[in-house]
């Protein structure tokens, strides 16, 4: 299984980047990523949870350039992110720029679907862009 | 009727070891773990036979490392087992000894801390939950979002927040035990190879190999082996907690330091103003940042206030990371919360030498593992 968000089981890419979050029915709890052992706020069993898509859209809260990377799926240096989706649950993921240049806490960040060559060949990835470098 | 360990009968560190800290090498773990046990024994000036169970705390070696370790020091057939709770392993089984002891099922307990580096197989890797990042954040980028987060929340600087480790490897420089012994300069931290934004190489710990080894006893144990009691230093609380959910975007590490750390307060009577020492899970140095503001060492947003201003030096109001901390002592794992609590034990008998802090009547040790998990204990002198 490669490390990076090639899975679609993470995330749709139309009809706009949305991430397959799930929701608590009991307690409303939002949550990615996606799991259906249990509710981690309140406990309830795996019934009372439910696919949520989850726009791709939110605020940094926060970024860090990683340098040192000894994987062979991304190449350092690599940008990752915070960001509060507007729908609720704060992610972590990898951000479309590779450095931190011209990013601040506060940016607003829309998903982006990136086709990356690994080792098993062309996959897409979920990562994140700067709203105004999107379109 | 619940109790804390405070209400239940008195436990006292009474011996403490060590083995150094340092880079991997041959010596098999079971040379270290002897050298800190055999350390230990002598301190206590007890025999092994006294010692009636023994934790190991360790997450690299694999299964049962315990008894192939300590039959060497004569197999008495005493409880025997293994701790693994992540980086709070040794944390722990010091936990783990002092229940023992506290509870009546034992006089004399042992917690030794023993780990070599190896690869992890973390259990969370297994559960077929997957996020968007993987194995690309690791534990120094997790603290670099934090690192970054911080210094935008509250104007502090990256030498600030470089300081920690300039103080902490000060006070490794003066500890035998300590994987780094050389004082650095702040201009040296920062011009260090960049690791994960803001943090450099020496702002990250090393993961190196070691050992250590507290004994616990009860007061009955101390009139009746003859232990010394004036260096007999009294735990006033252990306290054990995991993550919760924490709604929004609140950094969950500094919410569990602040709700372990309030508890063990609660149960040893007593305020961040009475703390005199305090070794802390400082892998990287915001981490210092963060928690001595979750323990209420000062305000909110003022840590970086704190460490640069000395009132964390030794000497200074609460010396923080004597002992040279994660940075500079070296984080091998299943040793690191045993061998904190065996420099608070030091600097409450006024035997830390160089690295005294004056006066040192309150300690505080402090880990946390990933996953994550938070292990406090309070060690107080006359208490």
């Amino acid at each position: 299984m490669p490390e990076g968000a090639s899975e679609s089981s993470l995330f749709s890419a139309s009809p706009e980047p949305a991430l397959n979050g799930g929701r608590c029915r009991a307690c409303g709890y939002v949550f990615f990523p996606p799991q259906w052992y249990g509710c981690e706020s309140c406990g309830a069993p795996a019934e009372q949870l439910e696919p949520k898509s989850l726009r791709g859209e939110g605020t940094l809260a926060s970024f860090a350039t990683v340098h040192l990377y000894q994987g062979k799926d991304i190449e350092a240096p690599f940008t990752v992110g915070v960001i509060v989706l507007d729908d609720g649950p704060a992610i972590r993921a990898i951000l479309a720029q590779r450095t931190d240049e011209g990013l601040r806490i506060g940016d607003r960040m829309r998903a982006v679907v990136v086709a990356v060559d690994g080792e098993g060949g062309r996959a897409n990835e979920l990562r994140f862009a700067k709203q105004e470098t999107v379109r | 009727m619940k109790k804390t360990l405070r209400e239940m009968r008195p436990v006292y560190v009474v011996g403490i070891g060590l083995h150094r800290y340092q880079r991997l090498s041959e010596t098999p773990y079971v040379a270290l773990g002897l050298t800190a046990v055999r350390e230990a024994l002598r301190d206590a000036g007890i025999e092994w036979r006294s010692v009636e169970s023994a934790y190991t705390g360790t997450a690299l070696i694999g299964m049962a490392a315990g008894r192939p370790m300590l039959r060497h020091l004569g197999a008495t057939g005493i409880a025997m087992a293994q701790v693994e709770n992540a980086s709070a392993s040794g944390s722990t089984a010091v936990r783990q000894a002092c229940l023992d002891v506290a509870s009546g099922l034992t006089d004399v307990s042992l917690a030794v801390g023993v780990d070599k580096p190896a690869p992890l197989a973390l259990a969370s890797a297994k559960t077929n939950i997957r996020d968007l990042v993987g194995r690309r954040v690791v534990p120094f980028t997790h603290f670099a979002l934090l690192a970054n987060e911080y210094m935008n929340r509250y104007g502090a600087t990256a030498e600030q927040v470089a300081s920690v480790a300039v103080k902490n490897n000060r006070n490794g420089a003066n500890n035998p035990y300590a994987q780094r012994q050389r004082a650095v300069t702040l201009e040296e931290v920062l011009a260090g190879s960049p690791i994960s934004g803001a943090l450099t190489r020496l702002q990250c710990c090393p993961i190196g190999e070691g050992a250590a080894a507290v004994i616990v006893a009860s007061d009955d144990a101390i009139t009746k082996l003859g232990i010394t009691r004036s260096r007999a230093v009294r735990v006033t609380a252990s306290v054990s907690r995991s993550e919760r959910v924490y709604h929004g975007a609140k950094n969950f590490d500094a919410e569990l330091t602040r709700e372990t750390v309030a508890q063990a307060y609660d149960e040893a009577r007593i305020s961040p103003d009475d703390l005199d020492v305090v070794e802390l899970h400082d892998a990287f140095t915001i981490e210092e940042l963060l928690y001595v503001e979750a323990m209420g060492l000062c305000g909110e947003g003022e840590g970086a206030r704190m460490i640069t201003s000395g009132e964390a030096d030794i000497g200074g109001r609460c010396a923080i990371s004597a002992s040279g901390g994660l940075l500079a002592m070296g984080h091998p794992i299943g040793p690191t919360g045993v061998g904190q609590v065996a420099e608070i034990t030091r600097q409450l008998r006024g035997e830390a030498g160089v690295r005294q802090q004056p006066d040192a009547r309150v300690g505080l040790a402090h880990m946390v593992g990933v996953g994550a998990v938070c292990v406090v204990h309070v060690l107080q002198k006359d208490a």
